[in-house]
């Protein structure tokens, strides 16, 4: 080989070394600067050095240039912590505890940050349910007015200097004043406190307080305690005035309670019966067989005459429409003795206690209320309270501390409160906000917001529910025990605190851990206790301070909790202020509610009259009235809301609140609490003689909906909302599936020739000339049953939290701009004064023919396989012809940058209201769900049946290889629901809940608006009102009659 | 194909002792001429107006609709109200151009050229709207069918609005070209009478080089036939088809098979009405009085009651249906949301019968089709009936439909809206303004072409052949050609 190699010169052949050194160089002629080519390379920057240098100084330059740039920062999970997957969601059981309420929930934390609370389903107590409040409650976390340090003076300190400098001030008689507290080691860590300072003592404070019902069972069986209600069990329920829907002491867990006896089995129907007494419209009394109006000093002549009517006596005492109404109680409560169930909002002690003779008579202690098993909500004493203001005023007090109480806001005499304060030497608030209160302590030690903490809360005796963090505390708070532990003296945290008590009766850590993974603690078997015996001489002395009681002939005031405000807690979070009241409607404020009659002589509007009735409606601004009692006096706008009685108007409390708590507070509503009366130191929340005076000016009231007659002169409407009584039902079970096929009979071929059901079941196919198809595979389906909805609204909220619904504040509410996905529509029937209501939750109906898919002109909107209605935001341009083709007007638009998702920089400031711009603040939006898009502005956006939800079910189910099961899949308002009025599923699946809802109830079922064709995918059951049977079967024989003739 | 012969009955179309240039030379005047100090003010005033509608456009793209008072019910208010009411001005001038030129109606050729162009610019006005009213303006693109990059994504063809696309698009192009096509000799006059090298120059440039040859002269005749023919239907279609975004749709009072020809009947009643606002002040103006004359104004006054009565019967018709279906939505909407006074909107409706069907019933008096003051101040009135149609249609439909818990509160328009409203009279009225500082108003070569047949002093040159022997009228028909 090597003989063979060709060469071309003898250089090459030789391997010369002037050949070697040719071949080497690379550059065959001289270079210009070879000289200087060693040089070049050593030199400190040679050309690649050059070359970054410029590149970076370039990308510098283009970087330090564009200084609005926003920076975002993404941090990568270099060290990832255990057990958190990014976009797997955990679940922690933890328990929503506010001011005595509590309900067991799971928190839904995504990377790290709690953004959605559901109902914890292993409590017997809620079965999963919850309310607008605790839904709104994890957007309290991420408040922007939580003060992040504690404050000596308002000025931001350390814990250290504020221990150090508590430590030197407390002695003895120091006050511990907080809401009630169903913690059993808060208990134990407040005594602990006490018994370290001497001659100190720990007051319960509630806004509302339940001192009356307290005082009379304590009169009456000898036991301060508040029994437990099981409504489930009552076939006859009759309320004076107790909101036990809404307001009242545990309302989830009396609505699950309430709606079982409500919910109707077709084949066998019956049902409870719920006759409400009530002054002011609310939302217990709308969801009543029957209601009958009465002014507040009326209640307590309504209960003696109960009594007597129970007991076989003459009604008397009352009125000729309230007669009627007590012999109808007494005859619903007598008829089910031992299964009936009396209850009333009085905070008196006399009424409360000839309430308790009614329970007694009527056999309800030991089977509807239940004393063994006490409910621990509220255990506050109004005169134990009144009796510490007078010793801070008397000078008695040294030091005082505040947990959950806010007397400077809640109390009626503030002044006096305030004063008093004045005279404390040492004043602690553990307060997350700068509150009424809090603003005249010295010392603010912000407590963690519950889903920051540890701890437990036993609501109800012997049901124990756990809190545990679902994330580290986000600024420099302390839990309220902790510091009483460390000025006790006592080294533990509070955290192993709770943890040592629990460990040692579950039986050891790993007992502990369990329980806490199921966040809740049930008793083993319930207790039944032989009903008490009754004190008759209380009794006695009750109904001769009741008779005693003189009624008024002006007009009367009643004082009221708004379902999402409560006593004002709910009034710094946006959730619930824009959340509209179940029954006015309003959002934002709170106002006078009148009775239309009271409207015609006081303001000349007379509903009755069409034109007036809609100049009232729909122009927002409302006349101001000003209301004044005993002195005080207070200007808010006027609501006309039938089912209010003729004489009464209603202000609710919870507003007003001060501006340090939030932007949503600002502006929104007055403290009605000033207007509370005292009597004998309990507080009562209605008073007698008022004076209403018109005061010419106007003020806008953001409503979301407006009334008018909706019957025509061409006949009744009758395809929004079905109802009819129980009589009617069981005469003619038929008579809904009768009238939906008159209403579209006409509409199908042959249709005449059609039985009802015919008529029914061919609608889809022969009312139209195009084709059907079938839909096979998965179709989505929702049931939404009339009778177990009671209008409470936490699925709206659950929505708003589920699908970063946006809050757009009041000015755009009054604009008819709000954003909700899922809304409770609210109706009346029959007469003005005191009507019929019905509410119906209406969302995106997900028509399979929908009228909004083929309007729109780039085909944002379209149908799944599925029989979702979907919306691609990013195809939608925003024509809005969508929303005005939907009957059901659900579909709503993003008429600013309401989220900041926008790509147009500042387009926000001075166009979208502040609470809206708080909302997207950095630290609010942590409550977002990564899993739905925020929307921008200028598309269209709508329910989507929670199709993040229906995608992660069907993944999970794909990913274990077996068919998708109702138990994969809750969509968001359906799990919130107290009542479980809303059942969602897979319609095409025959074991499936839905389909067995639809199956189970043939006679119940309608669908809005059906007539049009647009074939919903939502079914509603008919709202069935145990009415009075007699006079409705008597009516219905009469028709009958009518027609055979 | 003329008639070279016009019966002594009828009035002249022109008026004045006219020759060839005298007409020339009246119309072009105004070209050549230093605009008046009326014209500066009133185009004054029109920048004004489209300057402000062009912040208020800026507002409501950046800040959103929500500048509008729309809301959850009333998705469209004012917005749709001013298309349909621009669209259906846009009308007249194509109806004039057209469907008159194929009817051989030799009137029109005083009022085409103005009445086109209010057309193309009452077109461009009405294009702002559909545009503007999107909440992602930025994205308009998305209805136009082009092939794309996502996939099979396609626009909606059921879809009344991409319809309107189509339709508006398709009319403003036929418009548009009718309108230059007619001018293309006008221009050439203007190019030949032109005393600077840049008038010449452009004017040469936007003649397209008309040297007023024979063949051009054909060809011009048939393009104008040509897309007479086209633009005819589309008189109709267009505004068919804008009622269609109505028609299709579900809600009570925009669902009806009316639509269609009641639109139509609205829109050429409001597009003449507009075009006599517009030509009653530029006959004053610019003295053309000769050329757009007295009989012109009664012809169109004619058109006037016509369809005003039409459009009435096209009410009666609703409503008696209303209560003849026994729809209870129907009978609601129009019984109660619409023809009660009180009833929040009632006034809309009683304005609109008031303006549209009522007082143009006047114009069954001929003094009164004649009388120039009472057709301008009727002409306006028109245009306000007709406004208030389209928002009684729009609105009342809306604000209560099928589901009472979302009846709307009162919807009022925001500063805004009306600013954008505003703005698109600035854009018309901008518009119009410069057409009639450098545009002939008048299709001279058409005047021409009448003149000696219609004008004043030539008509009675000609025998008067209604006092003609039978026979010798037929000999000379015979013998014609």
């Amino acid at each position: 080989m090597e003989q063979n190699k060709n060469w071309q010169s003898f250089g090459e052949l030789n391997k010369s070394a002037a050949y070697n050194q040719e071949v080497n160089n690379e550059f065959k002629e001289e270079l210009p600067f070879v000289e200087d080519h060693s040089g070049f390379l050593q030199t400190k920057a040679p050309r690649r050095d050059f070359l970054k240098y410029l590149g970076f100084s370039t990308a510098a330059a283009a970087v330090a240039a564009s200084c609005e740039m926003p920076i975002k920062k993404a941090i990568p999970f270099a060290n990832k912590p255990e057990d958190i997957v990014p976009g797997i969601a955990d679940y922690y059981a933890t328990t929503y505890v506010q001011d005595g309420d509590v309900i067991s929930v799971v928190a839904k934390v995504r990377d790290g940050r709690p953004i959605k609370l559901e109902g914890n389903t292993l409590s017997p107590i809620t079965g999963g349910g919850t309310s607008a409040r605790v839904q709104a409650a994890v957007l309290d976390l991420y408040d922007t007015a939580r003060l992040r340090f504690p404050t000596i003076a308002g000025k931001e300190a350390t814990f250290e200097a504020v221990d150090k400098a508590v430590a030197a001030e407390l002695s003895g008689n120091i006050v511990i004043v907080t809401s009630t507290i169903t913690s059993p080691t808060t208990k134990e860590v407040v005594a602990k406190f006490l018994a370290k300072y001497p001659g100190s003592k720990h007051v319960t404070y509630d806004a509302v307080s339940f001192t009356g019902m307290l005082l009379a069972n304590e009169a009456s069986y000898g036991k301060r305690v508040i029994p437990s209600y099981h409504f489930e069990k009552a076939k006859a329920i009759v309320s004076l005035s107790a909101d036990f829907l809404g307001t009242w002491l545990s309302p989830v867990e009396f609505a699950r309670q309430y709606a079982i006896g409500k919910r109707i089995d077709e084949k066998n129907p019956a049902m409870s019966k719920h006759i409400h007494f009530e002054t002011v419209a609310s939302m217990t009394g709308s969801n009543a067989d029957e209601k009958y109006l009465c002014r507040p000093s009326e209640m307590g002549a309504i209960a003696n005459a109960l009594l007597t009517a129970v007991k076989g006596g003459e009604v008397i005492g009352v009125d000729a429409k309230l007669k009627a109404g007590v012999e109808a109680a007494a005859k619903a409560l007598l008829a089910n003795k031992g299964t009936a169930l009396v209850v009333a909002g009085s905070n008196n002690k006399d009424i409360q206690t000839v309430v308790n003779a009614i329970n007694d008579a009527i056999g309800a202690n030991g089977t509807t209320i239940d004393f063994a098993t006490t409910l621990n909500y509220r255990q506050g004493i109004d005169s134990d309270f009144a009796s510490l203001v007078d010793d801070m005023n008397a000078g008695k007090v040294n030091g005082i501390l505040f947990h959950g109480a806010n007397p400077v806001y809640s109390w009626p005499a503030a002044d006096k409160v305030k004063a008093g304060l004045a005279k404390v030497k040492t004043k602690i608030s553990f307060s997350s906000k700068v509150d009424e209160t809090a603003a005249v302590c010295n010392y603010v030690i912000p407590d963690h917001h519950f889903l920051e903490s540890w701890g437990d809360a036993e609501a109800i005796t012997g049901h124990i529910s756990f809190i545990q963090p679902t994330i580290a505390p986000l600024f420099k708070t302390r839990a309220f025990q902790d510091s009483l532990l460390l000025w006790s003296g006592d080294a533990t945290v509070y955290t192993n605190y709770v943890k040592n008590y629990w460990s040692a009766k579950l039986g050891g850590e790993a007992g502990w851990n369990k329980t806490l993974q199921d966040g809740v603690l049930n008793p083993a078997t319930p207790v039944t206790a032989a009903a008490p015996a009754i004190n008759a001489s209380a009794v006695t002395a009750a109904v001769a301070a009741v008779s005693a009681m003189k009624a008024s002939t002006k007009i009367e005031l009643a004082l009221y909790e708004k379902v999402g405000i409560g006593a004002g807690q709910g009034a710094s979070n946006p959730w619930l202020q824009e959340l509209p009241d179940p029954v006015t409607r309003a959002t934002w404020d709170n106002y006078i509610i009148i009775s239309p009659a009271m409207a015609k002589t006081l303001l000349n509007i007379d509903l009755s009259n069409a034109g007036q009735a809609d100049a009232y409606e729909v122009h927002p601004p409302k006349q101001v009235v000003k209301l004044t009692v005993e002195g005080k006096s207070i200007e808010l706008p006027v609501l006309i809301i039938p089912g209010t009685h003729p004489q009464t108007v209603g202000i609710a409390v919870g507003y007003g609140r001060a501006e340090s708590l939030g932007k949503a507070v600002i502006g929104s509503g007055k403290n009605a609490f000033p207007l509370a009366c005292m009597n004998n130191g309990t507080v009562q929340f209605s008073c007698a003689d008022v004076t209403l005076t018109p005061t010419g000016a106007t003020y806008p009231v953001a409503l979301t909906q407006t009334h008018f007659r909706y019957d025509t002169t061409q006949g009744n409407r009758t395809e929004v909302m079905k109802e009819l009584t129980l009589a009617e039902y069981k005469h003619d079970p038929k008579e809904i599936i009768k009238e939906r096929a008159s209403e579209y009979r006409g509409q199908m071929m042959g249709g005449d020739k059609m039985s009802d059901e015919q008529v029914l079941e061919n609608f889809a196919k022969d009312a139209t000339i195009y084709p059907v198809y079938d839909r096979p595979g998965i179709k989505w389906g929702m049931s939404v049953d009339l009778n177990a909805c009671n209008g409470c609204g936490a699925c709206v909220v659950a929505c708003n939290a589920e699908n970063n619904v946006s809050i757009v504040g009041k000015p755009e509410v009054l604009r008819g701009h709000e954003m909700h996905w899922l809304r409770i529509d609210k109706y009346f029937s029959g007469d003005m004064e005191n009507p019929k209501v019905v509410f119906q939750p209406l969302m995106c109906q997900h028509c399979d023919n929908a009228p909004c898919e083929n309007v729109c002109p780039v085909a944002a909107t379209n149908h799944s396989s599925e029989g979702l209605n979907q919306m691609t935001y990013n195809r939608c341009i925003g024509t809005r012809y969508c929303a005005n083709n939907c009957p059901f007007k659900v579909r709503r638009f993003n008429w600013a940058d309401y989220t900041g998702a926008d790509s147009f920089p500042d387009n926000q400031e001075g166009i979208v209201n502040d609470v809206v711009m708080n909302m997207n603040d950095d630290l609010t939006r942590m409550v977002l769900n990564p899993d739905v898009t925020v929307r921008s502005r200028g598309v269209i956006e709508k329910c989507s049946f929670c199709v993040q939800r229906l995608q992660a079910a069907k993944l999970d189910a794909k990913k274990d290889a077996r068919p998708m099961i109702d138990s994969d899949i809750k969509v968001a308002c359906q799990q919130s629901c107290p009542t479980n009025a809303i059942m969602f599923g897979n319609a095409n699946d025959k074991h499936s809940a839905i389909t067995k809802v639809r199956v189970d109830n043939p006679n119940r079922s309608f669908y809005v608006l059906e007539q049009l064709h647009v074939l919903p995918n939502v079914t509603y059951l008919a709202k069935v009102r145990n009415a009075d049977e007699a006079e409705h079967v008597e009516k219905a024989e009469a028709k009958t009659e009518k027609k055979e003739a | 194909m003329h008639l070279k012969y016009e019966s002594q009955l009828r009035e002249p179309l022109v008026y004045g002792n006219k020759t060839y240039a005298q007409v020339t030379e009246d119309i072009v005047r105004p070209i050549e001429a230093k605009p008046s100090r009326l014209w500066y003010i009133g185009f004054f005033i029109a920048v004004t107006l489209l300057m402000f509608g062009a912040y208020s456009v800026y507002r409501e793209v950046t800040y959103g609709i929500g500048e509008w008072n729309l809301n959850k019910t009333i998705g469209w208010g004012w917005d749709i109200t001013n298309f349909v009411w621009w669209v259906g001005i846009g009308h007249a001038g194509t109806l004039i151009s057209a469907v008159l030129l194929l009817f051989r109606q030799g009137w029109r050729t005083g009022v085409n050229r103005a009445a086109e162009a209010m057309t193309i610019f009452a077109v461009m006005c009405a294009g702002q709207f559909p545009i503007f009213h999107m909440g992602r303006v930025w994205m308009a693109f998305f209805v136009m069918p082009y092939p794309n990059s996502r996939g099979p994504l396609w626009v909606n063809f059921n879809s009344p609005l991409l319809w309107d696309v189509f339709a508006i698009s398709t009319y403003f192009t036929v418009s548009l070209l009718f309108w230059y096509s007619g001018l293309l000799p006008d221009f050439a006059t203007v190019r030949d009478r032109a005393f600077t090298k840049l008038r010449k120059k452009l004017y040469g440039i936007a003649s397209f080089g008309w040297t007023g040859s024979t063949k051009h002269w054909q060809r011009h005749e048939s393009l104008s036939l040509v897309l007479a023919g086209l633009s005819t239907p589309l008189v109709l279609s267009v505004h068919t088809i804008v009622s269609f975004d109505f028609a299709t749709s579900v809600i009570p009072g925009w669902h009806t098979t009316i639509f269609p020809p009641y639109f139509v009947a609205g829109a050429i009643f409001s597009g003449f009405a507009m075009v006599q606002t517009l030509l009653l002040i530029v006959r004053k103006v610019f003295g053309l009085t000769d050329y757009i004359t007295i009989g012109h104004i009664d012809l169109m006054n004619k058109v006037i009651v016509l369809t005003g009565s039409i459009v009435g019967i096209a009410y009666l018709t609703e409503l008696f249906m209303g209560w003849y279906s026994q729809n209870k939505y129907e009978g609601y909407t129009f019984w109660y949301s619409r023809a009660y006074l009180f009833s929040p909107y009632g006034w809309s409706y009683w304005g609109m019968m008031a303006c549209n069907v009522l007082s143009p019933q006047i114009f069954w008096s001929k003094k009164m089709r004649r009388n120039v003051f009472v057709t301008f101040f009727m002409s306006i009135i028109v245009n306000i009936g007709m406004w208030f149609e389209r928002f009684v249609i729009i609105v009342t439909s809306l604000y209560r439909d099928y589901l009472p818990s979302s009846w709307s509160v009162y919807y009022s328009p925001s500063i805004w809206e009306i600013g954008f409203y505003a703005g698109t009279f600035g854009l018309f009225f901008t518009c119009f303004f410069l057409f009639a500082k450098y545009f002939p108003v008048i299709a001279i070569a058409e005047i021409k072409y009448v003149l000696k047949r219609s004008g004043e002093s030539y008509k009675p040159g000609f025998d008067a052949i209604e006092t003609q022997p039978l026979d010798k009228f037929v000999h000379d028909h015979a013998h014609a050609h």
